[in-house]
């Protein structure tokens, strides 16, 4: 019987899993693509004090940094790959993100109503 | 172009060149070691081409947040790396007879490895960021030049910084000389800690909340004392409460295990047969 404590352990953590996989789902979701540099949309609405996941598709064959001191992120995604960021709960304003590897045409801001 | 792409090899070089000038200080003040710096410096250029180089499957792992997971598993092993660093120098202060004990004790070689350690991971994460940058201008040839001299620029002013930090804090007065690289090393494990609770919070493994104040009016992210007061110190005008838990966390944990080796009595060769 022992045995199979770590068994009903390990369904127990499965179904914590699942929880929160049923309970992330609820998470707003936007997809932002990046193609030649640009970002599009270059601006976004999300709620306030709402978590959303950004969906960002690199087109590009060339990688980028997506960068914003307002929204506190950094992530580099390679050249034709998509990634992941989340943001926000935030309280209403404009914040800027831009493209660390493309700052002069890589521009765009989320606006949070 | 030229300039942005000064601005982000500085970025990226500045904090592994402050960890590179304290460690250093300390090696050489206290035991004139310096030769471990060249294993940290290989061991972290080879680790940023194998990180560089697997970014885009890592990037996938985790439902597409491998990066924030690797960067924050690498962010807090840093922080744990420098903690014992201050642990063993306080440690090999205690063999402070004259003769061999001072010299050569084996708190010396646990410093030394966990400086190589630190070095390594901290070049690991920075170093790979520049060469996807610089590799993806391999295939936008018009703007290659500019890019890698900008590059060359921004490191070579971060590695200038660096040194100057460096022959700072060993011209210190004497008063300052071991208490201003361990403050240092302090506030950048704090920095490490601060910035893995970012990365976990990005990757949504730990609970997102509203910053906790906004000094951005005062000091801008945007502005390049804000930039360099980032690099350096870790500066947020935003940060969230596990950033700035993690940011006293990170200081604490280095003060703390500073203290105890100080203070903690250990197996000494000289009084060995007394104490055990």
């Amino acid at each position: 019987m022992s045995r199979k404590m770590p068994k009903h352990l390990l369904l127990l953590g499965l179904a914590a899993i699942l929880y929160s996989h049923a309970a992330a789902a609820k998470t707003p979701v936007i997809e932002i693509d990046i193609k030649d540099h640009l970002f599009h949309p270059s601006e976004i609405v999300i709620p306030a004090d709402t978590k959303v996941k950004l969906i960002i598709n690199n087109l590009d064959p060339t990688p980028e940094e997506f960068e914003s001191y307002e929204l506190n992120r950094e992530k580099v995604i390679s050249g034709s790959r998509k990634a992941v960021i989340f943001i926000g709960p935030l309280p209403p304003g404009e914040y800027p993100f831009f493209g660390e590897f493309h700052p002069k045409t890589a521009q765009g801001k989320v606006l949070v109503k | 172009m030229l300039l942005s792409s000064v601005v982000l090899v500085l970025q990226e070089t500045l904090e592994a060149a402050l960890l590179v000038s304290i460690l250093l200080t300390i090696s050489n003040q206290q035991w004139h070691k310096l030769s471990w710096l060249w294993f940290g410096l290989f061991g972290g250029l080879v680790m940023s081409f194998l990180y560089a180089n697997f970014m885009v499957e890592i990037s996938e792992w985790f439902d597409y947040v491998g990066q924030e997971i690797v960067n924050a598993t690498l962010q807090i092993l840093t922080t744990f790396l420098i903690a014992v660093c201050t642990w063993a120098l306080f440690k090999s202060r205690q063999f402070d007879m004259p003769g061999e004990g001072r010299q050569n004790n084996r708190f010396i070689s646990i410093f030394v490895v966990c400086a190589t350690g630190a070095v390594a991971l901290a070049i690991t994460r920075e170093g790979s960021e520049i060469l996807i940058y610089l590799n993806g201008f391999l295939q936008q040839k018009e703007y290659f030049q500019t890019i890698v001299a900008g590059s060359s620029i921004g490191f070579s002013i971060g590695l200038s910084i660096g040194i100057l930090i460096y022959y700072g804090l060993l011209n210190l007065p004497a008063k300052w000389r071991l208490g201003a690289p361990v403050i240092l090393m302090a506030l950048f494990a704090g920095n490490m800690l601060s910035q893995a609770a970012q990365q976990l919070t990005q990757a949504d493994w730990i609970p997102s909340t509203r910053a906790i104040w906004d000094t951005s009016g005062w000091l801008s992210e945007n502005s390049i004392s804000g930039q360099s007061l980032y690099a350096l110190l870790g500066y947020e005008a935003t940060p969230s409460a596990a950033q700035l838990i993690a940011y006293i966390g990170g200081v604490v944990l280095v003060l703390a295990l500073a203290t105890v080796g100080h203070y903690s009595k250990h197996s000494h060769p000289a009084t060995s047969q007394v104490t055990s």
